[in-house]
Formats: structure tokens, sequence, C-alpha cells
């Protein structure tokens, strides 16, 4: 179970230290995806419609139509809890890495820091071009590449099951 | 991970899986996590705890003294106020009275009937007073030139008095009243039903006593706006005669029905609707305006029928412990724009409040010290959204502009109908289980300023109050 047989090994360290960089990013996707379970009216829809820049008439469309919004609703407050529950056990660790990289791409889309674009709604911080979102976002995107959850998490009973058959 | 090929030389000897202890540890090695999780998650507040703890005043079960109870004035706001009434333990109906014996009595009497009180109905209420002798409460719904009259003959008689809002359509008549109840000792309460509503003393005594969230409060507006609204008719077999009408004050038919709009009988719009907030003006700043300029007229509605002010907007200027404010009051009768409320704004937030639940909230400025403190108390909802919503595309910030500031709600509604719980507090204080949360003084406080309104329309000029004209 070496870790990459030509190049130098991440060593024991560096596959703890991202392991806990997985499980974080996934206890934030678990409580996000909790928290607007339990709020019962939580809609994305005033978030859709702030939207500025290329995403801005997808996200308007997708708020202006009840169908369309509860189903990104859902697909928001369930993915979120899966990605959650994925990421810290470590199953399917690669492929929800991929998807949460790709989710949080979405969510940087929204409203993206960039410069000339000016927002009302303060953030908790300051930003330009780099945000919260894009550095999970890129958080994620090497943990695609480095399969943690063949080390510490389910994925180890996956890949051992693959490897049998 | 140097060991690994020595321990897949292990593995192989092991089960069908190929696990090792070490496998099976390292696997399982994040689920701890999930426990932790849940462990915090359920250690925490539930994410709208504060928003969600309601303290709905609910009407006790009855084990206190039954009282008897009277009711005068059996119409529209007599109706409302019996239906409130009928949800309070302990009280038992023996007579209403009203001038229209065809039609409102008729109804308060057989409502009352069906509810299994044995009730007698009366036309005039002297004759009520006569023969019921065993009252303890009455209330009254007339209109408001006969509040002063009936008020002070039930207190004389030793009947503790609710009376609804305005006191009086004069101010001698308000102070008759105030001087009625000091001279007899009986209670008066009177009709500002919002200073028993849980929504209004929590925003008194915790939002503006307590945390002082608004800081300096410089500025309020309020306003009551409401559409067009056709005279009140009546079915012509009800008409009452010319000689009954004169006998209690009217002149018509249309005079009786519409009284309100009578000089003379009411005090117009803003005095029935304006008096509700100004009231709320008055209380939440204890103190009461050192004068008032007011624009208005009979701008729409035909002058012969509507002699007061049918839109009228008025300037109060306050001069309280913590220094200036000035107020503005509008009510416009054609247009329902935004409905009512009342509006404090303070260099630290804002409280905006109203009768009905959605209209209110609580908005930080983005310079005050933080709330987490009073929301963590439950004073208030966590901050959602912003008082402004995100501006359209191309909107720019200005750097004239602040941020918009948090909102919060408050998290306490009135889940009984609007006047249940001043009601209760009348009779819980007949009881001698509570204080009148609107005494004679205060409801006359708030005629004055309210009259004096209507003053400064007919003058045209700023009405300065004395402050002798408040004191009785």
């Amino acid at each position: 179970m070496s870790f990459d047989k030509n190049e130098q090994t991440i060593g024991s360290g560096g596959i703890i230290a991202l392991t806990l960089l997985r499980i974080l990013i996934g206890w934030h996707f678990l409580y996000e995806g909790f928290y607007k379970l339990a709020q019962e009216s939580w809609t994305a829809k005033p978030v859709l419609n702030g939207s500025k820049w290329i995403m801005n008439g997808v996200y308007s469309w997708i708020a202006d139509s009840p169908s369309m919004l509860s189903f990104v609703d859902s697909l928001n407050m369930y993915g979120m809890v899966i990605l959650g529950f994925g990421l810290i056990l470590g199953l399917f660790t690669r492929w929800l890495a991929l998807g949460g990289a790709v989710l949080l791409l979405l969510f940087y889309l929204i409203n993206p820091p960039l410069p000339g674009l000016y927002y009302t709604t303060p953030t908790e911080g300051h930003y330009l071009i780099v945000n919260k979102n894009l550095i999970e976002m890129m958080a994620l995107v090497a943990l695609v590449f480095i399969p943690t959850g063949k080390f510490f998490g389910l994925d180890r009973f996956l890949y051992a099951f693959l490897k049998k058959s | 991970m140097e060991n690994e090929k020595q321990e897949s030389n292990e593995e192989e000897k092991k089960g069908s899986l190929n696990l090792s202890r070490r496998d099976i540890v390292q696997g399982l090695a994040t689920v701890p996590f999930l426990g932790m999780f849940g462990w915090s998650w359920s250690k925490k507040d539930g994410p709208d705890t504060a928003s969600d703890g309601p303290v709905i005043e609910t009407p006790k079960e009855f084990t206190g003294k039954e009282l008897n109870v009277a009711m005068l004035g059996m119409g529209a706001q007599g109706q409302v106020l019996l239906n409130s009434c009928l949800r309070i333990p302990g009280l038992k109906f023996k007579a209403v009275c009203d001038i229209w014996t065809d039609l409102n009595l008729k109804r308060a009497v057989n409502l009352l009937t069906k509810y299994g009180h044995e009730v007698t109905g009366y036309e005039d209420y002297r004759e009520m007073l006569e023969k019921e002798k065993d009252l303890d409460a009455v209330i009254i719904a007339t209109p408001d030139f006969w509040h002063a009259e009936h008020t002070i003959a039930f207190l004389e008689a030793g009947v503790h008095v609710y009376c609804e809002k305005e006191m009086s359509n004069t101010i001698e008549g308000a102070r008759s009243m105030v001087e009625a109840q000091k001279r007899t000792g009986k209670l008066l309460q009177i009709g500002h039903q919002r200073r028993s509503n849980p929504r209004y003393i929590h925003c008194k005594k915790k939002l503006l006593e307590e945390a002082d969230l608004l800081g300096r409060i410089t500025t309020i507006n309020g306003q009551w706006n409401r559409g067009v609204q056709p005279d009140l008719g009546w079915p012509k077999r009800y008409e009452l005669s010319q000689e009954k009408l004169e006998k209690y004050g009217f002149e018509t038919m249309h005079e009786f029905r519409n009284w309100r709009w009578y000089k003379g009988l009411g005090g117009g719009p803003i005095v029935d609707l304006g008096s509700h907030q100004i009231d709320i003006y008055n209380w939440f700043l204890e103190s009461k305006p050192v004068s008032v300029m007011a624009s208005g007229g009979v701008d729409y509605y035909e002058k012969d029928t509507h002699e007061w002010y049918d839109n009228i907007i008025a300037l109060f200027e306050y001069q309280t412990e913590k220094g200036t404010v000035r107020a503005s009051y509008q009510t416009i009768t054609t247009n329902s724009s935004q409905g009512y409320f009342e509006k404090f704004m303070g260099d630290q937030g804002t409280l905006s409040i109203s009768e009905s639940a959605n209209k209110s909230g609580v908005y930080r400025e983005v310079s005050a010290p933080p709330w987490d403190e009073w929301v963590n108390k439950g004073y208030l909802s966590k901050p959602e959204k912003k008082e402004t919503p995100a501006a359209g595309e191309g909107a720019v910030v200005d750097v004239r502009e602040t941020a918009s500031p948090e909102s919060h709600t408050i998290p306490v509604e009135l889940n009984d109908p609007y006047h249940q719980p001043h009601l209760q507090n009348f009779f819980d204080a007949i009881r001698g289980e509570a204080e009148l949360n609107c005494p004679a003084e205060d409801g006359y406080e708030t005629a004055v300023t309210v009259l004096k309104v209507n003053e400064a329309v007919e003058k045209g000029i700023t009405v300065k109050f004395n402050p002798e004209e408040y004191v009785i």
C-alpha cells in the first residue's frame, strides 16, 4: 500500500494531516447541511437572487422557478449532509471530494469577489478574487488526488474488497 | 507506511477480505469524529431557539372570583371586545346596552345567551345602571363623545370601567374622566391595547429598558395607511327614528353610522388610528411631546359627510432625558401602502414594531456594539437578512452610504385576539392580581397628545404643549 511507486511518499504525518483536513471540511459540510435542514424554511433563493457576474442569469432563473428552486434547495441540503458524512467517514472519498469541489465552485460563482463587482451585503472578511470558498474548493481538489480514505477511512475496506475481487 | 509489505504478508494469512487489525483500526479511525459532531450538535442551541421561543399569553384556568360584567355599545368595536371576552374565563355577563336595539343589541344578547350567559338588553344606560346593582365591571365601546358621560356614571356607581380609546373627543371630557376615577377610587382602563401586548411589553422592558439596544433615540416615524373605504350603510328596515337619533346626539342615520368622521362626535383617523401608535411613542419614550405641527385636510372624501381630515401628517418634538426626539406620524385613508407600524431609530439601532406581527424587526447599526448577549438571552432572534435586500444588478455602494444593518426578529408573539391581553389585565387588576397597563392618567396624556394634532391643523400653527395640561 505505498502511496506512490515512483515519486517521494507523502509520509504518515502528511496522510494524517490531510485526513484531518478532510474531516474538517466534512464537518463543515455536515453542519451547513444539518443547519439548513433544521431551518424548515431555508431556501437558496435570496442568495441566488443576489448573484453577480457570469452565473447571474442561470441563478436568477433557478430562483424564479419554484420547481427548480426546490430541487436545488434539496440537492444543496442533502448533498451537503452526504458530503459531510462521506468525508468524515472516508467513504467514496475521492468522488465526494470532487463533488464537493464542484459544489464550492458553484457557491464561489454566486458572488465572486472580483475587482469591479460590488456587493451591498457585507461579508465577514475581505477578499480579492480568493475567498474561503475558493480555498476550501482547492483543498478538496487536492483530496481528489490524494486518497486519504484508503489510509484512514471506510474506503480502506472498499479497497480491500476490490482487491480481493 | 514502511511496514506495508510485512503486513500484507500477515494479511494474506487472515480472513477472506485480508483485513488486519491495523486495517480495521485505520478504517474506522475517523468514525469518532461523527460522534463528536453529534455531541456538539446536541449541545448547541437549536438553530432557531431564539426566534422560536414563543411567549404566548394564554388565559390560565380560572380559580378566582367570578366577575359580573356589563357592556355598553355593541357596534363593531363592542363586538370585537366581546369576542375577546368570551375567551377569558371567570366572567359572567349580566347586561348589554345599545341604542340600536333591533340590530346590535339583539345580536349581542343572542350571542351571549348562546354562550350560557343570562343577559338583559337595555337601550338606555341609565336604566341599566338603575336595575343592575351587582355589576363589578363595565366595558364601554360607545362613540367617543359619549365616553365621558358613560364612564363617569359607572365610576360613580362603583363599577370598574374599561373604556375604549379615544378616551374622549375633547380634552375637557378626558380630564373629567380622570377626575372621576380619582374621586371614586375605581379602576379605569383605557383601551390602548398595545400596552398589554406581550410583544410590545418585551420591546419596552427588555429591548429598550434592559438592553438599551437603540442607544440614543433621535427619531421616530409611524403610520397607519388605509385604503379607500366606503361609508358605512345600514339596512333600511333597521333605520332608527329621527327622534331616537336626536335623543342620543346624532342628526342623521349617516352620522350615527359614520360618527368617526364628524366633528363633535369623533376625532377622525388621527384619533381613531393614530392614537394607538402615538400612545406607543409616549410610552416607549416615557415622555410627552412639547410641540406639534401638522398638515391635513379633507382632500378626498365628500366634505359634507367627512368633517375630519382624511389625510394628515404630524410632526412632534419630544424633550426626553436623553435629548431631543423628533417624531413623524401620518395616517391616510386613500392608500394602504405598508399598513401600520411604529419605527424607533437610535444611534445604535432601529426598532420597527407593529400590532401585526410580521412587520416587526430590530436592526443593529454596523457601528453599534455587538448584540450577541441579547441574542443568547433569547431577547432577539439571531441576525438573518439585511434590512434592505442586496441591491439589484449594477447597484453600487457609495462611500456616503453606510452598510445595511443586521436584522433581527422579536421572538415574542401574541397568538390571541389583539384586545384579549388588555381586557385580561383589566379583570386581573379588579381581582387585585395586576396593575392596570393603561390607567386613566396614561390614557389622558395620549388623548391630549392626539387631540392637539387636530388643533394644530385647524389653526395652522405649531401647538406648544403646556406641561400643566398633562397634569390633573
